[in-house]
């Protein structure tokens, strides 16, 4: 009783009112809540659940004395608040200050490795989407037919192989003698396109071959939904050509679920890079940076990597609603 | 502006931002070496060098005032930093080192106009002051603690780095003088590591904590670049020139005659213009791309054994690969073992002297059980060292005559010494195993478990106890929550004092004792031992100090691991793993067909 009746408290106090705050206002204090949210969550289980970074830092035989000076140069004996109150302005002021294991400035280290990551992930990223929705429309145009068949059993079958499975296959492939050596293993020494083709090329085959299945199989059930509506069987009637079908209109109505899934995926590709790929690859990417920082306990670039990740989420689902309004005008006048 | 002159703009940005730098002082043409290690460093301060990978890099970056000689074995000190062996007083508590003249820091902007200054005797004594000053994070204060004489003073009373310490003193710019609180031959072996290398507290005052990331050492080397992936490390063109002498270095023609050295006579150190250092933990990943030719040196993965090796014992390389790779196989100076926390009244120490002898009977016929042909055949492609107590084949001191009974599984002594003692399946105490997060770690665990079923110990008495990193494992047992600790041992120095220390009672936990074993009089021969050089006395004292721990059972050890090297033939150098085996980096050459051109 005492819940409901102080969920209907704040629903007059806050939510209300909010509603009648201009759009842009209410957004920003959606973001600024999320954000928040996100932030406190993960601080919480990362200071009481997360890797104790003490015992790594510490030589041997150490004195009481000694932890004792390791825990307060980390920081660990401040309170739980004082500790997030400077998270906060860490992230306000983007200086995340230096990393527990390197000793390098945590925006340094993203600075180095973010654009390495997105110039990875993105070629793999825009060709697995691209690619999944030509699949899918086609299956779909197809539906109940061979092609049909043959793209849900490979987006199947793709589904089915292990990411490692694929990396290590394609490397003994296409970069060992044993296969075609055509490509680096590893590295990403890039002073140009033509040398970031020869790094890339590999892990983005690998990026390709292990999200097309999904994408197609989402895709496909999208357009699929789609195109079993009333005005699309009216198109086919009135001999409407398959491409204007597809592109006109199939397409353009299955475009807010088509935009949602890109627009979230887009945080997970700046900020998390592919653990995998980096790691196979030996690509120094913001992945590797994240999950050396997981495995060792390094806070401020954890703390790094999930602030910078909580506010692009909202800034993609501010994007996202914006968005929405573009393709859908339905949205825009509700 | 249309979308496509945007995106190439966007894309322009990118590949900009991304590239790597060109190397401010590449050559145009120049030797390079291509290493790959199963880590990466955290950190390349020298105060924080604790792990392998640190050390591995530290050394060629920095300056120690000894290192060991690159061919010698079993390992010799060798000057480095130094003009000399130490002149150690009669007592054996003062010894007097002379630095060598001429010496300089690389450049770098810390110093005035750029130029890199004279390494000078205050150099080394700030650089192990360091280790006492609780702002500098340092890991090697254990080495020194309580030995040198004022040191742990000068720590209480504020680490004030202009306040002298009275047992670490510069003579002249030239002269160090340590005095020590006790006899300590081990002191010698502490000044080849990583933890002593010389800093510029310039540098220090500079960079701080970031000094991790940018060394301003007097090494052979001096690093290029670094990330989570490599580290590219030039020659330092103004390291001091020492013409390399096979002699000196312990050549050994008979083993060593292979691999080409004879041709480095008198050549000056370091051959190779450029090393790239690779650090790969995907097992795989690191056999790849030495099979493609990407990268010189490997450590082979134990997946790869079977495909590498044409016989286990000992272990041959098969012709597919003579022709092209040369091939060492190294046994690791350390162990591995399962110690029972002796401070856990379940299964170790207990106030009542009949459930103390319980107890006792208890972990030997845990020994007996554990069986170790099968550990070293499943996890060791069975080419690893079995060795009772914790003297391993790597060290003089192993005594060949040791009881072997302790590292034999005898299940029905096991059954007996339980019957006669009274322990049955519905007495016998819950125990937890500790271990990191990892599969490999899931399976030893399930395999010591099956060994201690064997017996009748049952399943669910023997419990896993897991963990998310080393660290956290390490502050679990520390804290005394582990009753069954499976670890490892790397030795920091070869001398079998850094093994037995591991079981001195005043080492205790949070120590490295993480058995918190204490015997008064293991004790009293750790104490007695520590004052002795290499001897037979202290050779005898060791292997006493053994059998006690193999009477108590406080342990179930050991195996010492053996590491399979291969290198492509045309390197020239004979690659080491052990202790600080970094610096044979300044001695790896390249046949001259191997010379990169850039």
């Amino acid at each position: 009783m005492v819940v409901i009746s102080c969920a209907l408290l704040i629903w007059k106090i806050v939510y209300k009112p909010m509603n009648k705050l201009p759009y842009f206002v209410r957004r920003l204090l959606f973001g600024t809540a999320l954000v928040l949210g996100v932030t406190f969550i993960s601080f919480l289980l990362m200071v009481h659940f997360g890797p104790d970074k003490t015992y790594e830092l510490i030589g041997k035989n150490p004195t009481e004395q000694q932890i004792a000076e390791v825990r307060h140069a980390l920081g660990y004996d401040r309170s739980f608040l004082l500790r997030y109150g400077s998270y906060l302005r860490e992230l306000v002021t983007l200086d995340f200050g230096l990393s527990d294991s390197s000793g390098e400035k945590v925006s340094s280290m993203l600075a180095r490795s973010l654009p390495i990551s997105l110039l990875l992930v993105v070629p793999g990223f825009v060709l697995g989407n691209g690619l999944g929705l030509i699949l899918g429309m086609l299956a779909v145009w197809y539906r109940g037919r061979w092609l049909d068949r043959l793209v849900t059993g490979a987006s199947v079958a793709g589904m089915s192989v292990s990411f490692l499975i694929i990396i290590i296959g394609l490397q003994v492939l296409l970069c060992t003698p044993h296969g075609l050596n055509l490509f680096p293993v590893r590295g990403w020494q890039v002073d140009g396109l033509a040398s970031y083709l020869f790094y890339v090329t590999v892990p983005t085959l690998a990026l390709v071959l292990v999200t097309l299945g999904y994408n197609t199989r989402y895709y496909r059930a999208i357009i699929a939904d789609e195109s079993e509506r009333e005005h699309i069987h009216a198109l086919k009637a009135y001999g409407a050509t398959p491409y204007e079908l597809m592109l006109k209109h199939v397409l353009k109505n299955s475009l807010v679920p088509i935009l949602t899934r890109l627009m979230f995926s887009v945080p997970l590709v700046l900020i998390s890079g592919s653990l995998l790929l980096e790691s196979y690859f030996g690509i120094p990417g913001i992945g590797q940076v994240t999950f050396d920082a997981i495995t060792s306990g390094d806070q401020p670039v954890l703390k790094a990597v999930i602030g910078l990740t909580g506010v692009l989420f909202a800034l993609a689902l501010t994007v996202n609603d914006f968005l929405y309004k573009v393709v859908d005008p339905r949205v825009a006048r509700s | 502006m249309p979308k496509t002159t945007q995106c190439v703009i966007l894309l322009t940005l990118l590949l900009s931002v991304a590239c790597s730098p060109g190397d401010p002082d590449e050559v145009t043409t120049s030797k390079v070496y291509r290493h790959a290690m199963d880590g990466a460093p955290a950190s390349l301060d020298p105060a924080q060098a604790a792990s392998l990978y640190s050390k591995f890099l530290v050394v060629n970056l920095y300056d120690t005032l000894y290192r060991y000689k690159y061919l010698a074995r079993p390992y010799q000190l060798q000057p480095n930093l130094a003009t000399a062996m130490p002149e150690i007083s009669d007592d054996g508590l003062r010894l007097t080192i002379e630095i060598k003249k001429g010496v300089h820091f690389i450049d770098d902007p810390v110093f005035a106009g750029g130029l890199g200054r004279e390494l000078k005797a205050m150099d080394f004594i700030y650089s192990i002051k360091r280790h006492f000053h609780p702002s500098s994070r340092a890991q090697g204060a254990w080495l020194w603690q309580d030995r040198i004489l004022g040191l742990d003073l000068w720590k209480a009373e504020g680490s004030d780095y202009d306040q002298e310490v009275s047992g670490l003193r510069a003579l002249d710019n030239y002269t160090i003088e340590i005095t020590l609180t006790r006899p300590f031959p081990q002191l010698i072996h502490t000044l080849t590591q990583g933890f002593a290398a010389v800093v510029p507290r310039e540098a220090v005052e500079k960079y701080g904590q970031q000094l991790s990331s940018h060394p301003v050492g007097s090494g052979p080397f001096r690093l290029i670049s670094r990330n989570s992936t490599r580290a590219v490390l030039a020659r330092n063109t103004n390291f001091r020139q020492e013409p390399f002498d096979l002699k000196d270095e312990g050549y050994d023609q008979k083993t060593q005659g292979e691999v080409g050295l004879e041709d480095l006579q008198n050549k000056v150190p370091p051959f190779v213009d450029r090393l790239e250092i690779e650090f790969v933990t995907e097992d795989a990943a690191r056999w790849n791309a030495f099979s493609a030719g990407e990268i010189d040196f490997i450590k082979v993965p134990v997946s790869q054994f079977d495909n590498v090796l044409s016989q286990r014992n000992p272990p041959i390389l098969s012709s597919q690969h003579e022709d092209i790779y040369q091939f060492e196989a190294a046994s690791e100076a350390g162990f591995i073992y399962t110690n029972f926390n002796m401070a856990d009244q379940r299964i170790g120490y207990h106030p009542d002297p009949e459930r103390n002898r319980r107890n006792h009977a208890l972990r030997c016929a845990m020994i007996k059980a554990f069986d170790w042909k099968k550990r070293n055949e499943i996890f060791f492609y069975d080419i690893g060292h079995v060795f009772p107590g914790v003297l391993p084949p790597s060290v003089p001191e192993f005594d060949p005559e040791a009881d072997a009974g302790y590292i034999q599984r005898d299940l029905e002594s096991a059954r007996q010494l339980l019957r006669v003692n009274d322990w049955q399946a519905d007495n016998l105490p819950v125990l937890e195993y500790g271990f990191p997060n990892s599969v490999t770690e899931r399976q030893i665990f399930e395999q010591f478990r099956n060994f201690m079923m064997d017996m009748g110990y049952p399943a669910d008495k023997i419990r896993p106890l897991v963990f998310a990193t080393y660290g956290d494992y390490q502050r679990a047992y520390s804290q005394g929550k582990v009753a069954l600790i499976n670890s490892s041992w790397t030795m920091d120095y070869p001398d079998a004092e850094n093994n037995m220390q591991l079981y001195y009672g005043p080492n205790a936990a949070p120590g490295s004792n993480s058995a918190n074993y204490n015997n008064s009089e293991y004790n009293r021969l750790y104490e007695a031992s520590t004052a002795l050089n290499e001897s037979t006395e202290r050779t005898q004292i060791y292997r006493q100090m053994n059998q006690l721990l193999m009477n108590d059972c406080v342990s179930i050890t050991g195996i010492a691991r053996t590491l399979l090297f291969l290198w492509d033939k045309k390197v020239i150098m004979k690659p080491d793993r052990s202790f600080l085996g970094g610096y044979f980096l300044r001695f790896v050459d390249l046949e001259d067909s191997l010379q990169t051109h850039e």
